[in-house]
């Protein structure tokens, strides 16, 4: 079976600018590939690339090398787009409709056979919450209300996969619950969920696996769990009954160092684990822990796109 | 069979928003013209106010249509884009073409709402003071239909793959060239230069030929149209939009949408 989405080398470079033409590289082959009934999430600093690769996986955009594959078929085909349910960042739907008729609207282009049109529209907006607002024009609806229906709008086609581009943006504690057990819902039943988000927590809590993008390239893949470990190559070494005058003989070895009374914890890189060893051995203190240090997903994040020297944006040429 | 019924979807909401856009207001501007000509026409002897009344009446549903189907037809698809309404429909497991073709049918709808409730005000009033209703005048009123079908189509056509500006401008400009045609072809005829009479021809059948779908003169003094020539215009009109549609779709298609 064909994975849900699948990029090779995904590129995409936007032109820019008049009379003097100068090109974005937004994506800079980008792989990528989440299988059926997972959940996905894209982690990555402004302008990464992450709202572009989501973009051409439903054939707004169009590769300019490289290629996307959803279950197996080019997005351009109507088939592979029938499959997925989508949730742009800070979606417009049509003002002058209400609710309701939106919906609808989108019930039928995906092709939701008319006998069902009614109970499958009311079942999604009952769900996220828009019952008694389902019946006014959006231009009456606040920012999250327009979150809230265009949610509705990308689960009504009961979507095998599911693309949700910020989902959490401008919702309230509420809304954002709701965006989580809808994303845990929809995993029971299979489907597969692509997201991007900012909130780090909500990726570490619901992803299966994570692909951190920068500069418009996936720099890391992985489970939450595989990245912030394996990502670590210093040391954490928790020491008792370390007299004071032993912290000056650390100091050089060691990167970080935190006293609490008689406690002291070191952290220090793999490669002068040994040297500091010896130091405390020397110094008869008692080593009571020592392992791999973890980085929290937001320290990684941090650490990742400080080292990518490139914070906001795609490169230009 | 699916893809039909999206189509017809995109059309009803389109006609919808429209209409609580409040884009059909213009007829009250129409009836309010009607009304202020019929007093001062009133003085008039039967035949006189029978000519005036038809020919102030078809020309001004005839501007007002057509400037509402060149607004509303380049304005669609860039608005749809430059607010990324397009996003959640575009997406969806419709065609592109059958987007297109979607939006389109919701402004013809539209203006042809727009041109019925006119034409309906117009014969109204021309049956409460007793005048007679012509089958030119029928002729007339179809043939500024077959102006908004085409009028439409290439608003569209321009509108695929440009601003709501320069298709407006571009569209408008092919409305006035398209009522000079006729005399565009017998410039090319007598052009001394073959250069020029060649180009002449070129333009004389790629512009719409705006003139074979006006039957307004003839309206006002009750000449009547040969029904083989209005099928002609039917058939014209029919053909040159298909062109249009095939050409905004070919355009649209390619389109990406940042
Ligand atoms: N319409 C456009 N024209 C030109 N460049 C664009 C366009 N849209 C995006 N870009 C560029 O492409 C790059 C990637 O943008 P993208 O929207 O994919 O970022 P993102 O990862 O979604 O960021 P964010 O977290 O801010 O939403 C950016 O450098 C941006 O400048
Ligand atoms: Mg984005």
């Amino acid at each position: 079976m064909a994975a849900a989405i699948q990029t090779e080398q995904l590129s995409k470079t936007y032109s820019v600018g008049f009379p003097v033409r100068k090109k974005v590289l937004a994506l800079q082959g980008l792989d990528l590939k989440v299988e059926e009934g997972e959940i996905y999430g894209l982690l990555g600093p402004n302008g990464a690339g992450k709202s572009t690769t989501i973009k051409l996986t439903l054939n707004l955009i169009r590769p300019t090398s490289g290629s996307v594959k959803v279950f197996g078929l080019d997005p351009s085909e109507p088939k592979a787009r029938a499959q997925i349910g989508f949730l742009p960042e800070n979606p417009a739907p049509y003002e002058y409709l209400t609710g309701v008729e939106f919906v609808t609207l989108a019930a039928q282009l995906v092709g939701v056979p008319s006998g069902e049109l009614k109970s499958r529209v009311s079942e999604v907006v009952e769900k996220v919450g828009m019952g008694t607002a389902a019946a006014l024009q959006i231009r009456r609806y606040s920012k999250g209300m327009i979150q809230r229906i265009s949610l509705a709008q990308a689960l009504v086609g009961r979507p095998k996969l599911l693309i949700l581009d910020e989902p959490t943006s401008g919702l309230d504690v509420l809304g954002r619950q709701l965006i989580r057990d809808v994303i845990v819902e929809e995993r029971k039943k299979g489907t597969a969920v692509l997201f991007c988000s900012h909130i780090i927590p909500d990726v570490e809590a619901l992803c299966d696996r994570v692909a951190l993008v920068i500069g418009g390239k996936n720099i890391r893949t992985g489970t939450v769990s595989s990245l912030i470990e394996s990502d670590s190559n210093q040391v954490e070494l928790v020491i008792d009954g370390a007299v004071a005058a032993l912290d000056e003989k650390l100091r050089p070895h060691v990167k970080q160092l935190d006293r609490l009374s008689e406690r002291v914890v070191v952290r220090c890189e793999e490669s002068a684990t040994n040297t500091v060893l010896k130091v405390l051995l020397e110094a008869n203190a008692r080593v009571v822990k020592l392992q791999r240090t973890k980085f929290t997903l937001e320290e990684l994040f941090i650490k990742a796109v400080k080292e990518s020297g490139q914070a906001v944006g795609s490169s230009m040429s | 069979m699916s893809a039909f019924n999206g189509m017809l979807a995109l059309a009803v909401n389109g006609f919808r928003e429209s209409r609580r856009n409040r884009v059909t207001v213009v007829v009250y501007l129409f009836a309010a013209i009607l009304i202020f000509a019929a007093t001062f026409a009133l003085e008039m002897t039967v035949g006189t106010f029978e000519r005036v009344m038809t020919d102030l009446g078809l020309g001004v549903i005839s501007i007002i249509t057509v400037v509402l189907t060149i607004f509303l037809g380049s304005g669609l698809i860039p608005r749809e884009i430059e607010r990324r309404t397009i996003f959640m429909i575009v997406s969806k497991p419709v065609a592109r073409s059958s987007f297109v073709v979607g939006r389109l049918l919701g402004n013809l709808l539209t203006s042809f709402f727009v041109l019925v409730i006119m034409a309906v005000l117009l014969i109204g009033q021309m049956v409460v003071e007793g005048t007679p209703i012509r089958e030119s005048l029928v002729v007339a009123l179809i043939g500024i239909a077959l102006e908004v079908l085409v009028l439409s189509c290439v608003s569209f056509a321009f509108a695929a793959g440009s601003s709501q500006f320069v298709s407006a401008v571009c569209c408008s400009g092919l409305y006035f060239l398209g009522h000079l045609s006729t005399d565009l072809y017998k410039f090319a005829d007598r052009a001394k230069s073959p250069v020029l009479g060649f180009l002449g021809k070129v333009a004389y059948y790629v512009l719409p030929n705006l003139d074979r779908l006006d039957f307004k003169g003839r309206a006002t003094y009750a000449d009547p149209t040969p029904w083989s020539e209005l099928g002609g215009s039917v058939v014209y009109a029919i053909g040159y939009s298909v062109v249009m549609i095939v050409i905004a779709t070919a355009v649209f298609e390619r389109r990406d949408f940042k």
